[in-house]
């Protein structure tokens, strides 16, 4: 069986326990559900709010570098903290963190496998206490869109060059039958449907019943079979670009694409612009 | 109250929920769905002649402020007639369960409240030609998260 492309980059639960008191690791929760860290969590790990911490309050956009600087610091994260992230719903909002962490070129960082519901299910230790650390003096490096961020209007050239996109969404939400849930308020976008010569592969597909990722072979033939294959330039989308994170994370570190990117404009964006193509069969 | 105060008051309802179940043979049954969270709620509601609520209950898969602000509305309104549900503010709520825990997420604090004024809304219509107010229960959260 091969290996993973980047093994370091994900631990399991039985090493995040063993590391708890190690001080130059810091764990982080981040999670949709904004109380869940406070219902209990990881002993030790901070707490990071991918719509608080990670998102500029007015525009639609990141944190800059001050903003990115100023949550390291005071999670206690110095240059030389290795960040272990876990969160619900199977890691996407930590693997959403770890990507925008990587927009920095922050390098030390890893996604505890399995998440917080392995973790939970594991019957490990979760702590009321909100961890506090002395802050640090953090410095970053300035952002970088560039490599694995996509915006609109490269999104509409790489469909016109035939570059392939993975939509990591439910085939309902892909076939344009859904923008949300039957029954409830159909909001988010103004279309349904999907980017033009975009593959479905949700992203639950890259992951087992307890949340870890399928292994190597498994993850290469669920993308290969699809004609998702390293050799070319990908894009992945989702509603507001969690989900498609969660697959980013599993073709750039686990499979090793070197180019691959995420488009966190995703269907709120697209499926609301003016004259952008959409496919509904 | 202090933030804390505010989490821990939000903790106790998702941890210990109040009326949480179905309840049989209701004269309202309405469900309710928040997209970006995959929050769904089920509400059930018993009312006397007067339309006023002689019991509510609720089922539901969501987020800790969702299912806790459910919770809560289920002892907040118990008591109330319709008209009163119809007029209900959603900043009462709010400040109840914190502002600040919850503003960035107000979708989901105002969830049940708002799937139960929309109930309120229709429930006289259907009255006037001696029907309940009854949908088919939906549990299709995992549809978003698939």
């Amino acid at each position: 069986m091969s290996e993973y492309a980047r093994p370091d980059v994900l631990v399991g639960t039985a090493w995040v326990q063993e590391h708890l008191t190690d001080p130059n690791l810091r764990i982080a929760e981040c999670d949709e559900d904004v109380l869940l860290y406070d219902v209990g969590h990881i002993p030790g790990a901070v707490k990071i709010d991918w719509h608080v911490d990670l998102q500029n309050p007015v525009v639609r956009d990141y944190i800059n570098k001050n903003g990115f600087e100023a949550v390291l610091s005071s999670r206690g994260i110095g240059n030389d903290t290795t960040v272990v992230f876990y969160g619900d719903k199977s890691n996407w909002w930590a693997t959403y963190a770890f990507w925008v962490f990587q927009l920095f070129g922050f390098e030390k960082a890893k996604i505890m496998n399995g998440g917080r519901q392995k973790w939970v299910a594991e019957n490990r230790p979760l702590s009321q206490e909100k961890a506090k650390y002395p802050p640090t003096y953090f410095v970053a490096r300035d952002r970088d869109d560039n490599q694995i961020r996509a915006f609109r209007d490269q999104v509409m050239k790489h469909v016109a060059a035939g570059n392939p996109l993975v939509d990591v969404r439910s085939p309902q939400e892909y076939h344009g039958e859904l923008l949300a849930m039957p029954g409830y308020p159909q909001e988010g976008a103004m279309r349904g449907g999907h980017i033009p010569g975009a593959r479905n592969i949700p992203w639950s597909k890259a992951v087992r019943e307890d949340g870890t990722f399928k292994s190597p072979d498994e993850l290469k033939e669920l993308y290969q079979s699809q004609g998702i294959t390293e050799d070319k330039d990908v894009i992945a989308y989702c509603r507001i670009g969690e989900r498609s994170s969660h697959t980013w994370f599993a073709l750039k570190y686990l499979l090793g694409f070197p180019k691959v990117r995420n488009y966190d404009g995703s269907w709120t964006e697209w499926g609301n612009l003016v004259e952008a193509p959409i496919e509904r069969p | 109250m202090e933030r804390q105060e505010y989490i821990e008051f939000i903790l106790d309802h998702y941890q210990h929920p109040r009326n949480k179940g179905a309840l049989e043979d209701p004269d309202m049954l309405v469900n309710g769905g928040n997209p970006g969270c995959g929050d769904v709620v089920t509400l059930y509601v018993k009312l006397d002649n007067e339309d006023r609520i002689t019991d509510i209950r609720f089922e539901g898969h969501g987020c800790t402020i969702s299912m806790a602000a459910a919770s809560f509305l289920t002892e907040m309104v118990n008591g109330k007639k319709l008209d009163e549900i119809r007029q209900l503010d959603y900043q009462q709520l709010i400040d109840i369960l914190g502002p600040e825990v919850v503003k960035s997420r107000l979708r989901c604090a105002t969830l049940a409240m708002d799937t139960l004024q929309g109930a309120a809304r229709e429930y006289p219509s259907r009255k006037a030609t001696g029907q309940k107010l009854i949908q088919p229960i939906v549990l299709t959260h995992t549809l978003l998260t698939e």
